[in-house]
């Protein structure tokens, strides 16, 4: 459980907030799930508490946990968040597959990814 | 809150110039960094907020109480809310206590000023750090001597903590445990680290907000955060090379250079806004980069006419 790497640029509240979504979407924690508290996660990581407050208000924002006051943080449904994460790695990925064709890569150079990836999958 | 107004300062009747009208504020429950190198004034100020020195002119407020008593007449500062400081504790940079003094008599000596000092705790913390608390700190290590100074600091109990350069030279496994002290300490309760450093790598994760002295003034004070976000590093190259000079005209630049075909500036503004700019120009390849805290505060201190490498030389 690293999910904090000072060489990583972004910030520290940014690599908890993804840590936590990707453990929540893949289903490795389940809904109902107790989060780690923020004083159990400053004092195992070293890490500021005002900084792992913020990545879990980020989280109850956009709807991954949910807090009981005086219990502490837990795993929330998930239901449209996985729908919302794929639509970002979508847009992201459109990027990313542009500036590859700006540099000259063919459409059947990522067709080939895509069929390695997805094998003889459908759709 | 704590809020430092025009702090004065000078040693040698006015030769030596310490701190010159220094103004800052240190919220509550917020880890606040004092960066700059020796000299800077960090010490001083530090020395001044808990009352162990006197300034010369100018005053501090905790959460609006007055720290210095200051003589209507002279102006001069008289005194100082003695009550006040049962609520700081300040830790200076190098051992203060008798060298044969054990930890466990410096134990002694802190209950006598702090009456909430924990004595118990602080046994079972040096315990748990493999520190003898019946050896004389003659026999410690500059770094267990640190180590030492910031537990008896913790166990204080105060709302402020002032941490001179204590955690500058602790060796990285030593350092994380200390800051997930601090870090429990704030859970815990009204806690406020102010932590002075001239090392802004070590610090840079940790705290919220960081104040740089340079020559006893602030060159800026700002939470950490504003500063990432507000500063950034963009390489681009563009199709036309003459419109390199315009494209910087029209960002607010700190830093620009030139590295074979390609450009590379630090200026201040958002992400977006940078970025819109940048590629107004139609360039070939343009990037945006993080910024450490230190690149930003280069920039910061080179705009305004400072050499950064003698900052911290």
């Amino acid at each position: 459980m690293a999910f904090v790497d000072y060489r990583d640029p972004r910030p520290v509240y940014e690599q908890i907030v993804d840590y936590y979504e990707k453990l929540i979407l893949t289903g490795a924690m389940q809904p109902d799930d107790r989060i780690p508290s923020v004083r159990q996660t400053a004092a195992e990581w070293s890490i500021n508490p005002n900084t792992i407050q913020k990545a879990f208000s980020i989280l109850e924002e956009r709807g991954y946990i949910y807090a009981v006051p005086g219990r502490g943080n837990f795993v929330a449904e998930t239901g449209d968040l996985l729908k919302q994460r794929i639509e970002r790695f979508l847009e992201d990925e459109e990027k990313n597959i542009r500036e590859a064709k700006a540099f000259g890569v063919k459409k059947s150079q990522m067709e080939d990814i895509l069929n390695r990836v997805f094998g003889s999958d459908e759709a | 809150m704590i809020e430092i107004r025009d702090i004065s300062k000078s040693y040698d009747d006015g030769a030596s110039k310490a701190l010159s009208g220094i103004s800052m504020r240190i919220d509550d429950g917020r880890v606040f960094g004092l960066i700059g190198t020796n000299g800077a004034g960090k010490s001083t100020l530090m020395r001044i907020m808990s009352g162990v020195i006197r300034p010369d002119s100018g005053n501090v407020w905790y959460d609006r109480r007055q720290f210095f008593r200051v003589s209507g007449r002279t102006g001069r500062v008289s005194g100082e809310d003695t009550a006040l400081k049962t609520d700081i504790c300040f830790l200076p940079d190098s051992w203060n206590f008798p060298l044969n003094a054990t930890p466990a008599e410096c134990a002694h000596r802190f209950q006598l000023f702090y009456q909430n000092f924990n004595e118990e705790r602080f046994r079972k913390m040096m315990q748990t750090v493999g520190l003898d608390l019946s050896r004389p700190v003659r026999t410690f290590s500059r770094g267990m001597r640190k180590e030492t100074s910031m537990l008896l600091g913790l166990c204080a109990g105060t709302r402020y903590l002032f941490c001179d350069e204590i955690f500058d030279g602790l060796d990285p496994v030593v350092r994380q445990a200390m800051k997930s002290l601090v870090a429990e300490e704030m859970v815990d309760r009204n806690f406020t680290p102010v932590i002075a450093s001239h090392n802004l790598r070590e610090l840079e994760d940790f705290c919220d907000h960081v104040g740089l002295l340079y020559k006893g003034g602030v060159l800026l004070s700002e939470e950490l955060e504003n500063m990432k976000l507000s500063i950034h590093k963009v390489q681009f190259v563009l199709r036309d090379k003459g419109r390199e000079d315009e494209l910087c005209r029209n960002l607010d630049v700190l830093q620009c250079r030139k590295r074979g075909s390609v450009m590379e500036i630090l200026a201040r503004g958002s992400a977006d806004d940078i970025m819109q700019t940048v590629r107004s120009e139609d360039p070939v390849f343009a990037e945006i980069l993080p910024v450490t805290l230190e690149e930003a505060f280069i920039g910061e201190t080179e705009v305004n006419g400072y050499d950064f490498n003698s900052l911290f030389s």
